[in-house]
């Protein structure tokens, strides 16, 4: 995106994916710095925060929600390791690359990490999210 | 069900017992793309290890609401995102919404580019969760066929022009199809949501971008 971003570069699809933090970053950086600005685009996302409320359905929300399209994490691997088939390899890059799936891409970056240098701190930091968390363990009744 | 799904329903049955090793299961298995997700927002890793301490607490917190046949990682990552929401607000980063942009108080909404404005539908959360569900398995239906078919093209086609909202236009760029092509394919789908949305017998007001005459990005 070049310039300054306007409220009109966003389609109110991407401004529903916003609103789920569900865009790629720069896009969301974007938009969080035009909203400072731009009372229209505010109006928007509250016209889409309504929409919702009132059980209006769109198809790229749902679509987006249940992650139809999502590669498998074992695809994202394959994608690393180039032993996807050609057209499914096409898709699963146009996925993370194009349509920027930040889930996706936090797997992809994920995978990566684990197939590099160890992680120093990996050990200690899952033991202090063990010892936040433990205490909200319960029995099921 | 996939093996990887399957296990995780085995995972958060084990955790719902109080199981402390399948809590660390699960710790293991999705801190990593967790703290991806989230640290590639805020770019600052204490921030974000502190974000995806508080999503595996409000994951504990919600499990006895979970609803074990959606998927644990979408779920997750979810948590996530709202808490990452959370954040951002506190740090001044995300900008609040005024959510009375319009003075309406029934629930009037409009479908930008139509003439037509609803006035909102009283129905049950159930009856809007039976239509989502509907909505969503006719779209599967759709990309199952296109994945079976190898039909990549159509897929990558409809995921732009409705999961981001581009134009024909952008669409045909991207993907080197001509703006006929594009057309086409956003009608054959739309065509096969419609019947599949009339077979259940549901309201068309509530899919409006299925029988909107101009749909946005056309």
């Amino acid at each position: 995106m070049t310039g300054k971003p306007m409220a009109s570069d966003f389609t109110d699809s991407e401004l529903a994916a916003y609103l789920d933090e569900a865009l790629p970053t720069d896009l969301m950086s974007a938009i969080e710095s035009t909203l400072r600005t731009d009372r229209g685009l505010a109006d928007r996302l509250a016209a889409i925060v309504r929409r919702r409320d009132a059980g209006v359905h769109s198809l790229g929300e749902v679509w987006r929600s249940a992650r139809l399209t999502c590669p498998a994490r074992e695809q994202l691997g394959g994608l690393l390791l180039e032993t996807l088939d050609d057209g499914v390899a096409e898709y699963v890059r146009f996925h993370v690359e194009t349509l920027a799936c930040r889930q996706c891409q936090a797997n992809l970056a994920d995978l990566r990490a684990q197939a590099a240098t160890a992680d120093p701190g990996l050990a200690e930091r899952r033991i202090r999210y063990f010892q936040s968390s433990a205490g909200y363990l319960r029995r099921d009744s | 069900m996939s093996s990887s799904s399957q296990s995780d329903v085995l995972l958060v049955r084990a955790i719902r017992t109080g199981e402390e090793q399948a809590w660390n299961t699960l710790i293991a298995r999705y801190e990593g793309r967790l703290l991806a997700f989230v640290e590639s927002r805020l770019r600052n890793r204490a921030a974000s290890e502190d974000v995806v301490q508080e999503t595996f607490v409000g994951f504990l917190t919600s499990l006895p609401h979970y609803d074990e046949n959606r998927a644990l990682e979408g779920y997750l990552f979810s948590i996530a995102a709202h808490k990452l929401t959370d954040y951002l607000r506190r740090e001044g980063r995300r900008p609040a919404l005024p959510l009375s942009a319009t003075e309406d108080s029934q629930g009037v909404w409009d479908v930008p580019g139509s003439a037509r404005v609803a006035s909102s539908l009283a129905r049950s959360s159930e009856r809007r969760q039976l239509e989502a569900v509907a909505l969503q398995a006719a779209l599967q239906d759709q990309v199952e066929h296109w994945q079976a078919r190898g039909d990549w093209r159509k897929l990558m086609c409809i995921e732009l022009l409705f999961v981001r909202g581009w134009a024909n236009k952008q669409v045909a760029g991207e993907l080197s199809l001509s703006e006929q092509q594009v057309a086409n394919y956003k009608y054959e789908f739309l065509a096969r949501l419609r019947n599949a949305v009339r077979r259940q017998g549901l309201s068309e007001e509530v899919f409006p971008e299925l029988y909107d005459a101009e749909p946005e990005g056309a």
